[in-house]
């Protein structure tokens, strides 16, 4: 946790950013080569069964992604600017088998799509990296639920998860 | 599960007159007089804030009492920790795993002692590429 930082910006963007101890061009290969991407990318435990990766403006990266306890959800990224080995820009969205843009599982009124800039940085053989997350082409309320939750990723809505958690365990 | 549950959970939680109610509401059920009394605000704007509340789930209010005490209600608060959760650790836990990834990369395996006539076989094939 200590390691990764998270923060609103003025802007309400998501911004995670955390340093490698890594060269630049071996953290964007991990990136950008799909044998690569597939071996981290998801929490602990799970796997991708399918990914399919064109590296290219307008190409797509496409997977599913299988939970420990055996869920499956796909996703889906389409790029837009591929500056090596600096900079990705791409649209995240939930997606189906089928590749099609689909809504998150949880909530109607999250963004359809969110546009995500990864920038690596240079940092004395290290690497730093960060993603800054943005609603795109949303909605008003999409806007405005990206911006509540993400707040509340970030600052715990003002601790009352901490003042909650006691209550939270017992029910 | 509702289309737009988590949606008002959120909105609702957005606000810090709310939250400092819910906070309240976590040590035991109490009547809208006593919720208000902390907030310097009249009892109408507190029970606005309460439908908020209420409409998203957070919290019940009686309606065998007279004072119709307001109760506090985990399930949403558990969906909307889940939710938070499960995003933070998607990519706290990818950066885990690419961390250690890199570090594979780093420093590749060279166990020199152990398997020397191995690693020596494909020093040699590498040197003829």
């Amino acid at each position: 946790m200590d390691a990764t930082n998270a923060s609103i910006s003025a802007d309400q963007d998501f911004v995670i950013s955390r340093i490698f101890a890594a060269p630049r061009e071996q953290v964007w290969r991990a990136w950008t080569v799909r044998e690569e991407l597939m071996k981290w990318f998801g929490p602990k435990g799970c796997t991708l069964p399918h990914a399919a990766l064109d590296l290219r403006p307008g190409g797509i990266f496409h997977y599913a992604m299988r939970t420990p306890d055996g869920h499956e959800m796909w996703g889906k990224w389409t790029f837009r600017e591929i500056t090596a080995p600096e900079k990705l820009v791409l649209i995240s969205s939930f997606s189906d088998a089928q590749g099609g843009i689909t809504r998150h599982p949880m909530s109607a009124n999250w963004p359809l799509e969110t546009l995500s800039t990864t920038t690596f940085e240079e940092l004395g053989g290290k690497t730093k990296l960060t993603i800054r997350w943005a609603p795109w082409n949303a909605t008003d309320p999409e806007r405005k639920t990206f911006a509540e939750a993400h707040s509340g990723m970030q600052q715990g809505w003002g601790g009352t998860f901490e003042q909650l958690a006691a209550y939270l365990a017992k029910s | 599960m509702p289309s737009d549950h988590l949606s008002a959970t959120f909105a609702a939680l957005a606000d810090p007159t709310r939250r400092a109610i819910l906070a309240r509401l976590a040590s035991g059920e109490t009547s809208v007089t006593e919720l208000a009394a902390p907030f310097e605000m009249t009892t109408p704007a507190i029970t606005k804030h309460l439908k908020v509340l209420e409409r998203a789930g957070l919290i019940t209010r009686s309606r065998q009492a007279q004072w119709r005490p307001c109760r506090l209600e985990a399930k949403p608060l558990h969906e909307v920790a889940d939710f938070v959760e499960q995003y933070r650790q998607f990519w706290e836990q990818s950066f885990d795993r690419l961390e250690a990834y890199l570090k594979t990369m780093q420093d590749p395996p060279t166990p020199q002692k152990t398997r020397s006539p191995k690693q020596k076989e494909k020093k040699n094939g590498r040197n003829k590429r």
